[in-house]
């Protein structure tokens, strides 16, 4: 079912829906809100529509993002959690120039170390957004928010077992199929979200397919294509610090608050290091190498989508610093949609062949 | 900091530095006059003096003062109490940019493998920081990032590679963005507790404490150099304008850089006095004015000057930006009893961290203002957040004023992608459009 089909049966069936942009929001204060967040990351709109609105330089998330909503997609309400400048730009476009009727909340994760007052901030943000939502979708009853904090706990252990089960080479599932499976969890309620990831890690137990090991970094595992292209060739895709992936659940189950918006609150600080919030360069990668070291990967790949200044000003020292380490590092420049440009495969097949 | 050091620094500030540059002035030959434009202003010389100056003491500073690069939102008020010298990366990039030598310094970071596409000044900046080369001279390395996000979430990935090269400790100031809809309390009281809560990092890479009489006194400074600042583009609304925004895009930068010290509130006390002066006697900085326009982004620093002849060819003069008014428009909130929350606002709330209503409700009131015919919206490539939304503000504007409105296609520094015939079509037909 796609997302748009499931946006509706859940509709349906009386939930709301929200169209969520990327990347970084408290998504237990939606689910206790009845509120099904649908993800919007690369949405298969045509990007052009958005160059009436949008300056050459933005990236194709935002493009698309702003193609797709554009477009009256069944959804109720809009959240744009503060990512980057041109989400934060989209966030005010659309209600204030472009006439976006339905609501519009924010989120804004705060940026640099987490120091007490940033964690006060953050705090002050769930809140908000908790009540804001009370405003569009009614207050929720007293224990559906502890319930919601338990399913993003389920959500997070399932997610952890897979990665875990596939870093130890204990998963038999090409690239391809295990995105396919994970980003499901963009926009499927979270208990049918961690059922199917856990049958998923069921069925597919076994061997690990042979294959140079690889980390991936960058916003997406995208295009889907690319993924194909590295089964084909025998590369294996053992871990991801992806933004939308990997980088956001905690890598370890996080000792949180018994308050449901204090532990929601807690749970975002438990995310690996993100470029979208100021995390420097030294816990990047301290974190690429902890990855690449759990999975025996032999090198890092970075996916660099064009025109994501979060993401493109870190790569340069992230690479370097990682073949300080001894760890090779390659960066190709790439785009969602479509077939993988023949020059990009070239680099990758040479990359790899280089490998010590 | 050495006292030898200390002694240079001081001989240098105080009687090098001002012998050289008036020795070096008695040389500079008079530019010819150009009759597109009515008599340059007085200022000027002193604009180059005190930024020569500024650009050449910060060689002696090292070791003598701390050093801090700053972004050019940043509350530099603490770390004036401090001592720091403060340089401003976006100041150093926008010159390389007017000087023409901004696409050889971001090569450098290109090089180094950071993209074209990102902002040009962060470029150039990397660029300088990787090669040392600078057409201000050398420039001493930082021992502190000071950044604020308000103008954008840009320069904290800038500084945090700044940091990561030159192995110094970086200080963010995180400004969440202001939307219309929201309260803007929470926000407003995160920053301001950021910089109560920075104020020990600063005292120890400065080795010195904060002393509030100091701070108050930057303060107020600080309050006196905008609001003066504020007064000088005031004196664009007369007609014919005594300057013109391009001129004010050069004479912004000691209020950008040098915000804070008594040498700033002089330099606008004689700026105001002129352009008043220029109002009263009737000169105007194009004589023959027939269209007043607005402009909205940063200067295109490479064809400033190009720019400027073609625009006076047409009797076209802009008069009010919203870039040069960013450093007037939230001064009066510096009155704070409390002086962070007076810091907190009058930083927190500037028109580039609040949302685009904001931003429309601004350009509408400078163009009934300063009476404007038109407004040029320089769509900046590299600069996203100051260039995203300006495609549809054309159009709100138009819906709520007779206005016509151009989109100039260029970049802040980087001239590689800038194509001078086209702007020149484009532009021209913008002229002919005002005459209708
Ligand atoms: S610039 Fe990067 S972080 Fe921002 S929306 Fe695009 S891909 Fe996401
Ligand atoms: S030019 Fe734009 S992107 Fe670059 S630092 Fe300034 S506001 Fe940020």
């Amino acid at each position: 079912m796609s997302r748009r089909a499931y946006a509706e049966a859940q509709r349906a069936a009386g939930r709301l829906v929200a169209a969520v942009l990327p990347a970084r929001y408290p998504p237990e204060v939606l689910w206790a809100h009845d509120v099904v967040p649908v993800e919007v990351w690369d949405p298969p709109a045509p990007a052009e529509v958005a160059g009436a609105h949008l300056p050459p330089m933005v990236c194709s998330v935002v493009r698309r993002g702003l193609a797709l909503l554009s477009a009256s997609p069944p959804v109720d309400l809009l959240l744009f959690p503060h990512t980057c400048d041109s989400l934060q730009n989209l966030s005010t476009l659309l209600p204030d120039l472009l006439g976006e009727r339905r609501p519009c909340l924010f989120f804004y994760p705060p940026r640099g170390p987490a120091g007490d007052c940033g964690r006060a901030f953050l705090l002050e943000e769930v809140r908000s957004l908790f009540r804001n939502l009370d405003a569009v979708a009614g207050e929720p009853p007293p224990h559906r928010l502890r319930e919601a904090v338990r399913w993003a706990r389920e959500r997070d252990e399932a997610l952890r077992g897979l990665y875990d089960a596939r870093a130890r080479g204990q998963l038999d599932a090409p690239a391809e199929e295990f995105y396919r499976a994970v980003r499901r969890t963009e926009y499927l309620w979270p208990e049918e979200a961690s059922e199917e990831l856990l049958a998923f890690r069921r069925e597919r137990a076994g061997r690990r397919p042979a294959g140079v090991p690889l980390v991936l970094s960058g916003v997406l595992p995208a295009p889907m294509d690319f993924l194909r292209r590295l089964d084909e060739r025998g590369l294996a895709v053992v871990e991801d610090d992806f933004l939308g992936l990997g980088r956001r659940f905690p890598r370890r189950a996080p000792d949180l608050p018994d308050d449901p918006l204090e532990a929601a609150a807690g749970r975002l600080l438990a995310l690996p290091p993100c470029p979208t919030q100021g995390a420097p360069h030294s816990s990047r990668l301290a974190f690429l190498e902890e990855l690449a070291r759990r999975s025996s990967a032999r090198a890092v790949v970075f996916l660099a989508l064009k025109f994501c200044e979060p993401e493109l000003f870190d790569i340069p020292f992230l690479a370097e610093g990682l073949r300080e380490r001894g760890l090779p590092a390659l960066v190709l420049e790439t785009e969602p949609g479509g077939e993988t440009p023949a020059a990009l495969l070239t680099r990758l097949e040479a990359f790899v062949e280089s490998l010590p | 900091m050495t006292l030898v050091r200390e002694a240079r620094y001081r001989l240098m500030k105080d009687l090098v530095l001002p012998a050289a540059l008036r020795a070096r002035e008695g040389r500079r030959r008079a530019r010819k006059a150009d009759p597109l434009f009515g008599p340059p202003l007085k200022s000027g010389a002193e604009l180059k003096r005190i930024m020569a100056r500024h650009y050449a003491l910060a060689r002696y500073a090292k070791g003598a003062r701390p050093v801090a690069y700053v972004t050019s939102g940043a509350p530099v008020e603490l770390l004036r109490p401090l001592g720091f010298y403060t340089l401003y990366p976006e100041n150093h990039s926008a010159l390389c940019g007017a000087r023409k030598v901004g696409d050889r310094m971001a090569l450098h970071a290109e090089a180094r493998g950071f993209s074209p596409d990102l902002c040009s000044y962060a470029r150039i900046d990397l660029g300088h920081a990787f090669s040392g080369e600078s057409p201000a001279g050398e420039l001493p390395p930082p021992d502190l990032l000071f950044c604020t996000t308000n103008i954008c979430q840009t320069v904290m990935y800038w500084f945090k590679a700044l940091a990561h090269h030159h192995r110094v400790p970086l200080v963010v100031l995180d400004t969440p963005y202001l939307h219309g809809g929201r309260e803007e309390g929470p926000a407003l009281r995160y920053f301001r507790d950021q910089m109560v809560e920075a104020v020990p990092r600063l005292e120890r890479v400065a080795c010195r404490d904060f002393e509030e009489g100091r701070f108050l006194a930057a303060l107020e400074s600080s309050r006196r150099a905008s609001l003066l600042w504020g007064k000088v583009l005031e004196t664009l609304k007369a007609r014919p304008a005594p300057l013109t925004i391009f001129d004010a895009f050069v004479h912004l930068m000691p209020v950008v850089s040098l915000r804070g010290l008594p040498v700033c509130e002089r330099y606008y006390e004689g700026l105001l006095a002129e352009a008043e002066e220029r109002v009263r006697r009737g000169v105007a900085a194009v004589p023959g004015e027939r269209f007043r326009l607005l402009w909205d982004n940063i200067a295109i620093w490479f064809a400033l000057g190009s720019l400027a002849r073609l625009f006076a060819r047409a009797g076209a003069v802009p008069v009010a930006a919203t870039y040069t008014h960013a450093w007037a428009e939230t001064v009066q909130d510096l009155e704070e009893t409390d002086p962070f929350d007076g810091l907190a606002k009058a930083y927190g709330r500037i028109f580039l961290n609040r949302d685009l209503a904001h931003r429309r409700d601004l350009l509408l009131t400078l163009a009934r203002e300063y009476g404007v015919h038109g407004v040029v919206f320089h769509s900046a490539r590299s600069c996203k957040p100051y260039s995203i939304g300006q495609y549809d503000m054309r159009g709100a504007l138009e819906a709520q004023l007779p206005l016509r409105t151009v989109v100039l296609e260029a970049d802040m520094a980087d001239g590689r992608v800038w194509s001078e015939a086209q702007a020149e079509t484009r532009l021209q037909a913008f002229f002919e459009s005002l005459e209708r």
